[in-house]
C-alpha cells in the first residue's frame, strides 16, 4: 500500500466512525458536531485523490453553512444538554436494515463497475481549471438541470414561507384593530431608519 | 528547510501580529475618545499592556460550569482559534513569499474561516447559559448571511484575476481595480467584519444586553484564546482584503513585504475606527444590510466583473 | 450612505489627531479650582467651642469635648471663666463636604484647605483628630483676589 492509500483508509474509518458517531450519541448536539468531523474526513479524503476544489468546497459548504445551519436549528429547540429523550427511534432496525442494504447496493455496483480497475491520480486533475471545463464543456445539461432544481427549491420555500406569512395576518387581522398595524410596523421602521 | 522556515515565520506572525493589532485598538481607541489608554505596563506608553493582559489570563482558574457540556466547552476556545493560524499559512506577503502556496489558496481560506465560526456556537451551546445560547443564535445567523456576500466579492477578485491563487490575484492586481473592484472591496471587508463580530456587528456578544454572548461563562487562559482569536481575525480578513482587492506586496520604492504589513494595518486601523465611530447595528438591521445591500452588491460586481472581463477579452 | 456614517468618522478621526485631556495624576497634580473642598482645617486660637459647627452638621460628624476653666480676675467679685477646648475631630468618613460648619464659624477658626490625599486603610483613621486638623491648617490657600471691578469686601467699607 502507498501511502495515499494508507490515508485515505485512516480517513475513511474517520469518517464512518464519525457518521456512526452522529447516529448513536444520545446528545444531539454531539451529533452535529460529530457530523463536521465525518465531513472534514471526507473532505480529507477528495484532498487524497487530488480533487482539491471539491474538497474545499466540501468544507465552505457542509462544514460552515449546513452544519451551521443545523446547529442554528437545533438552538431553537428545546434540545436539552446531556443525553436527550426522544434521540431513538423506533424504526431503528428498519433505518439500519435500509443503511446496511444501500451500503450493500453501492458498494456492489463500484466493485462490479469498477473491479480492480486502476485510476492513475495526475496532480491537478481536480483543480478548478479541470472541473470547471469538464463541468461547463461536457456536463452542461445536468448541471443546468441540477440549478434548475435548486431554483424550484428556493421558489419553493418561498411560496411556503409566504403561505404561512398570509394565514397568520389573517388570523392576526381578526384578532384585534391595532394587529393589522403592529403586522406593519417593522417594514415602516426600517425605512425610517 | 524554506517551509519550516516560513512556517515558523507565520506562527511567529501569528503570535505577535494580533497582539500589536490589539495594542493598537486599545490607543488608538483611547485618543479617538480623548483618553490616553494604557500608560504603566512597560514603561513606555503601556506597551507590555497585553503582555500583562496574557499574564493576568494564565493564572486565572480554569472554570467550567457545572451544567456545560464539558468536553464541547473545552475545545471552543480551541476551534475558535485554530482556522485563522491555518488560514495565515496561504496568505503571500511578497512575491512567492508564502509559506503554503495552494493553487486554490482563496477556497481554502474562505472554507477554514467559516470553521472558525463553529467554535463560538459550541461555546454558546455548551456553556448552560441563556446569554451564551442567544449569543450562539445570534452568531450562527450573522455567519449564514454574511458567508454569501463575502464568497460572492471574493469570488468576484478571482474572477479579475482568472485565478484561485491567492499570489495569482495579488500579482494579477492593476491600480484600476481600485474603482472596478471597489463595491466588491467594501462587501468583503464589511462581511468579513461581521464575521468576526466587530462592532458595530458585535451583536452576537452585545455586551449591554447578553453580557458577552458565547464568551460569558469562560475566564482565564480559555477566555484569552477567543479574545486571540478575534485579533487574529483581524488580521486575517485585513490581510485576505489587502490581497484580493489592494494588490498585495505591489507599491512603489518599499519591499514586498512592507507594502503587505502597511496595508494590512492600515485596513486593521479602519477595523478599530469603525468600532469607535459606529454604534451596534439592530439584528433586524444586520440582516438587512446583508440581504438588501451586501449581497445585490456583490451580485452586480460580480456581472460587472464578468462583462468586463468578456469585453475586454483577458 | 448616510452623511451620519461619515461624520462619525470624522468626529473621531479629529479627536484622535487632538491632544488628549488626560492628566497622569500621580506624576502629575491636577490642577485644582480655586476654593477647592479638600479637607477642613482647624485654627485652634479662633476657636471659642461655641458648638456651631457641630450642632449644623448635617450627618453629626465632628466631634467637640471641653471644659471651663475659670482663673481668678483681679478686682471682680466672680471669677473669668473661659471654655477650653479638649478634643476637636472631624469624621471624614461620614462628612460629606457641604462646607456648613466652615460657614457658620463666626470666629474663623474652620478653613477649606484643597488637599484631598489622605486616603487610609483604617476608617478610623478617617477622624482627623484636633493637631492633625490643625496640620492641615498650614495647606490652606490665601483668600482669592476680588474680581477687578467687584465690591470692596464688606469688612473694609
Amino acid at each position: 500500500m502507498t501511502t495515499a492509500e494508507i490515508v485515505f483508509t485512516a480517513l475513511g474509518v474517520v469518517a464512518v466512525g464519525a457518521g456512526v458517531l452522529v447516529v448513536t450519541t444520545r446528545q444531539i448536539v454531539h451529533a452535529a458536531l460529530w457530523l463536521v468531523v465525518s465531513f472534514g474526513a471526507l473532505a480529507g479524503m477528495y484532498l487524497v485523490l487530488t480533487a482539491e476544489f471539491v474538497a474545499w468546497v466540501q468544507v465552505l459548504i457542509y462544514v460552515g453553512a449546513i452544519v451551521v445551519l443545523l446547529l442554528f436549528g437545533i438552538m431553537l429547540t428545546r434540545a436539552p444538554i446531556g443525553p436527550g429523550e426522544g434521540m431513538d427511534s423506533g424504526n431503528r432496525l428498519p433505518a439500519l436494515a435500509v443503511a446496511v442494504g444501500t451500503a450493500a447496493v453501492l458498494v456492489t455496483l463500484l466493485v462490479r463497475g469498477f473491479k480492480d480497475a486502476r485510476i492513475e491520480l495526475e496532480p491537478g486533475g481536480g483543480s478548478a481549471d479541470a472541473l470547471g471545463e469538464a463541468i461547463f464543456r461536457e456536463w452542461v445539461l445536468p448541471f443546468e438541470v441540477l440549478s434548475v432544481l435548486l431554483l424550484a427549491a428556493l421558489v419553493g420555500a418561498i411560496v411556503l414561507s409566504k403561505g404561512r406569512a398570509r394565514t397568520t395576518a389573517a388570523e392576526r387581522g381578526s384578532a384585534g384593530p391595532d394587529a393589522g398595524a403592529r403586522g406593519s410596523s417593522p417594514g415602516s421602521k426600517g425605512r425610517e431608519r | 528547510m524554506r517551509d519550516v522556515v516560513a512556517l515558523v515565520l507565520v506562527t511567529v506572525a501569528f503570535l505577535t501580529l494580533p497582539l500589536i493589532i490589539g495594542q493598537a485598538e486599545h490607543k488608538v481607541m483611547a485618543h479617538m475618545q480623548g483618553r490616553l489608554g494604557p500608560m504603566y505596563a512597560g514603561g513606555f506608553h503601556g506597551w507590555a499592556q497585553l503582555v500583562a493582559d496574557g499574564v493576568k489570563f494564565a493564572q486565572k482558574e480554569d472554570t467550567v460550569p457545572a451544567a456545560a457540556d464539558r468536553r464541547i466547552f473545552l475545545l471552543a476556545p480551541g476551534v475558535a482559534l485554530v482556522p485563522y493560524l491555518v488560514v495565515l499559512a496561504v496568505v503571500p506577503v511578497g512575491p512567492g513569499q508564502v509559506a503554503v502556496d495552494l493553487s486554490l489558496g482563496l477556497f481554502f481560506a474562505l472554507a477554514v474561516m467559516g470553521i472558525g465560526v463553529i467554535g463560538s456556537i459550541m461555546a454558546g451551546w455548551a456553556s448552560a447559559n441563556k446569554y451564551s445560547l442567544l449569543g450562539g443564535m445570534r452568531v450562527a445567523a450573522q455567519l449564514v448571511s454574511y458567508e454569501l456576500p463575502m464568497v460572492l466579492a471574493a469570488a468576484s477578485a478571482a474572477m479579475a484575476a482568472g485565478t484561485l491563487n491567492l499570489s495569482g490575484i495579488a500579482g494579477a492586481w492593476q491600480w484600476w481595480w481600485l474603482v472596478w473592484q471597489a463595491p466588491a472591496a467594501v462587501v468583503f471587508f464589511l462581511a468579513g467584519l461581521a464575521e468576526l463580530r466587530r462592532p458595530p456587528f458585535d451583536m452576537p456578544v452585545a455586551d449591554s444586553e447578553i453580557i458577552f454572548g458565547p464568551y460569558t461563562e469562560y475566564g482565564g487562559l480559555r477566555f484569552a484564546f477567543f479574545l486571540l482569536a478575534e485579533y487574529a481575525g483581524i488580521l486575517v480578513v485585513c490581510s485576505l482584503t489587502t490581497v484580493l482587492f489592494l494588490g498585495g506586496w505591489q507599491g512603489p520604492l518599499l519591499p514586498g513585504f512592507l507594502w503587505t504589513l502597511i496595508k494590512v494595518f492600515l485596513l486593521a486601523f479602519v477595523v478599530i475606527w469603525f468600532r469607535v465611530a459606529f454604534p451596534r447595528l439592530r439584528e433586524d438591521q444586520l440582516q438587512r444590510l446583508a440581504w438588501v445591500y451586501l449581497v445585490p452588491i456583490a451580485l452586480g460586481q460580480l456581472a460587472l466583473t464578468g462583462v468586463v472581463k468578456v469585453v475586454t477579452g483577458a | 450612505m448616510r452623511p451620519g456614517l461619515a461624520k462619525g468618522l470624522a468626529v473621531t478621526l479629529r479627536t484622535m489627531m487632538k491632544r488628549s485631556g488626560t492628566r497622569q495624576y500621580p506624576e502629575v497634580a491636577p490642577d485644582l479650582a480655586p476654593r477647592s473642598r479638600g479637607v477642613i482645617a482647624l485654627f485652634e486660637e479662633n476657636c471659642t467651642v461655641c458648638m456651631l459647627c457641630a450642632r449644623e452638621c448635617p450627618d453629626w460628624c465632628i466631634y467637640i469635648d471641653s471644659h471651663k476653666e475659670t482663673m481668678p480676675a483681679e478686682g471682680s467679685a466672680r471669677a473669668r471663666s473661659r471654655n477650653v477646648l479638649d478634643r476637636f475631630a472631624i469624621d471624614y468618613s461620614l462628612c460629606m463636604y457641604c462646607g456648613i460648619c466652615v460657614e457658620v464659624c463666626p470666629f474663623d477658626a474652620l478653613f477649606w484647605s484643597p488637599e484631598f490625599e489622605y486616603a487610609a486603610y483604617d476608617i478610623a483613621e478617617l477622624t482627623h483628630e484636633r493637631d492633625r486638623l490643625r496640620e492641615w491648617m498650614w495647606t490652606v490657600p490665601p483668600p482669592q483676589a476680588h474680581e477687578p471691578n467687584a465690591d470692596p469686601p464688606k469688612e473694609l467699607r
